[in-house]
């Protein structure tokens, strides 16, 4: 399988980001193609997850974060001082570690992210956009009959599906996760992998992971970050069955330090 | 091609142990091939029963190495190295079982053979056998030094043992042509020829898996045929 060098969603030039003092990427140069799988890989602390934080400058949340260089997504500059961090987060949906349901009803846990980007405001489209964002999460047969009950009350995995639905209500493109299955026990996480399969169809999205596994049976590209640097990025099957870098290597066949 | 490198020690352990479980099988493979050829040369009928017992060691290697490949999958998922080792250890161990399956079968036909085979059928088997010999020993040197150009020279080489079989196979068929009665011995002979030339197939194929461990890919291009020889 060669690497696709067309239809690159993101693309990050010279990226460098800094907690203060401290600097965390180091000219992160890296290209994410649209409607596919990318894993990132790598020890804690290595700078994956502040990688993907630029892309829908969460970064900005943190006051002493400095970021420069360049990352793009179809080509407009994410860090441009014009661009809507609101539009540009509709855009971009996040899942994280742990799930993290808004303490309301499963419906409104959906309807929130349209309310407040102004769609569905007719009771009846509100209602096609939580059973739409619910199927495209896999889980509205299992919520269809409770939508009033509480999100919180649901299973951690079943969460999980939540916090993904209410990320797909607001239409985004890119869909980052930030090791969205290391809370979660394996009949959970295959029904996020399965889910993941079927959702790169429609969306690009980024995984972080330290499963190894996990990258290899849902991802298409890896990239291997070490000390805030990209190390290696390849198709997933080059990196898991024949790397070019002797610390990737050393990092995946469990060699480290 | 052992590494200790592993965080977990028992990870390198476990490879350690494979790596040395498949040495000691290459190892009595050889005197099993060497075993057999020496009593097909010598036809030495007193041989042959011990060899046909000793199989039973190399097949069970073939099996303790299986089982502890299936553990290493399931316990480590091993990845890029790691998988290579696991997969090719795999097959090459396979690869060596049927070596020794066929040494097996090589001196099973020394019993019906004659003791005074023609000069000129045993030297021919005996180049093969050589031959064939020096095959599986610089494999098994190739494997210890982790060299993928021996692996290519030894899998290029299989052109010769080729070549050889056809020589050998032709001065059994000189044989036969001259007297008809000669007809069963001719049948064992052509069945040790052919024996020995499968063992060499076997060897290429361990070059090919030694070849994917070093460098992660596949031998490219087709197999190297020897010339045909028309009798």
């Amino acid at each position: 399988m060669e690497l696709k060098n067309s239809n690159i969603k993101i693309k990050s030039k010279n990226l460098n980001v800094y907690y203060g003092n401290k600097q965390a990427l180091h000219n992160i140069n890296l290209e994410i193609n649209n409607k596919e799988v990318t894993a990132l890989i790598g020890p804690s602390g290595c700078g994956k997850s502040t990688f993907i934080r630029c892309i829908n400058r969460m970064n900005d949340t943190i006051d002493i974060c400095r970021v420069d260089g360049s990352i793009e997504i179809d080509g407009k500059e994410v860090n441009d001082k014009n661009v809507d961090v609101v539009t540009l987060r509709e855009k971009i949906g996040m899942v994280f570690q742990k799930p993290n349901p808004f303490p309301k009803s499963i419906y409104d846990n959906i309807a929130y992210g349209p309310t407040i980007h102004g769609i569905g405001e007719k009771k009846d489209e509100m209602d096609k956009i939580v059973e739409t964002s619910l199927k495209k999460a896999a889980l509205w047969d299992e919520v269809k009959d409770r939508l009033n009950e509480p999100g919180t009350g649901l299973s951690g995995g079943q969460q999980q599906r939540l916090c993904i639905a209410r990320a797909l209500s607001v239409n985004p493109e890119v869909i980052l996760m930030d090791e969205p299955c290391s809370a979660l026990d394996p009949i959970a996480t295959a029904k996020i992998e399965e889910l993941i399969d079927d959702l790169k169809k429609s969306y690009t999205i980024v995984i972080v992971t330290h499963s190894m596994a996990q990258a290899v049976r849902v991802s298409q590209k890896t990239g291997f970050f070490h000390l805030g640097k990209i190390i290696e990025v390849d198709t997933t099957e080059k990196i898991f069955k024949n790397p070019a870098n002797k610390m990737t290597q050393d990092y995946i066949t469990g060699r480290f330090g | 091609m052992s590494d200790t490198g592993h965080t977990v020690k028992s990870y390198a352990e476990e490879m350690q142990s494979l790596n040395d479980d498949l040495i000691k099988m290459g190892s009595l493979t050889e005197s099993q091939l060497a075993d057999a050829m020496e009593a097909v040369i010598k036809l030495d009928k007193e041989s042959v029963d011990k060899i046909v017992q000793n199989d039973s060691k190399i097949n069970a290697l073939r099996a303790a190495i299986d089982n502890q490949i299936t553990t290493v999958l399931v316990k480590r998922a091993p990845m890029a190295v790691d998988l290579r080792i696991t997969i090719s250890t795999m097959k090459i161990s396979h690869d060596l079982e049927r070596i020794g399956d066929l040494a097996k079968s090589v001196a099973k036909k020394v019993t019906p053979l004659p003791i005074d085979l023609p000069d000129e059928l045993v030297n021919s088997l005996r180049r093969l056998g050589d031959l064939v010999q020096k095959q599986l020993k610089d494999v098994l040197d190739a494997y210890l030094n982790n060299s993928k150009d021996k692996a290519i020279e030894i899998w290029r080489k299989d052109e010769q043992v080729d070549d050889l079989t056809n020589l050998a196979m032709n001065e059994v068929a000189n044989y036969l042509q001259k007297d008809k009665k000669n007809l069963e011995m001719a049948t064992h002979l052509l069945f040790v020829t052919k024996n020995i030339e499968r063992a060499g197939d076997h060897i290429t194929n361990i070059a090919e898996s030694l070849y994917y461990l070093i460098e992660g890919e596949y031998l490219e291009g087709a197999r190297p045929k020897g010339k045909p020889i028309d009798s």
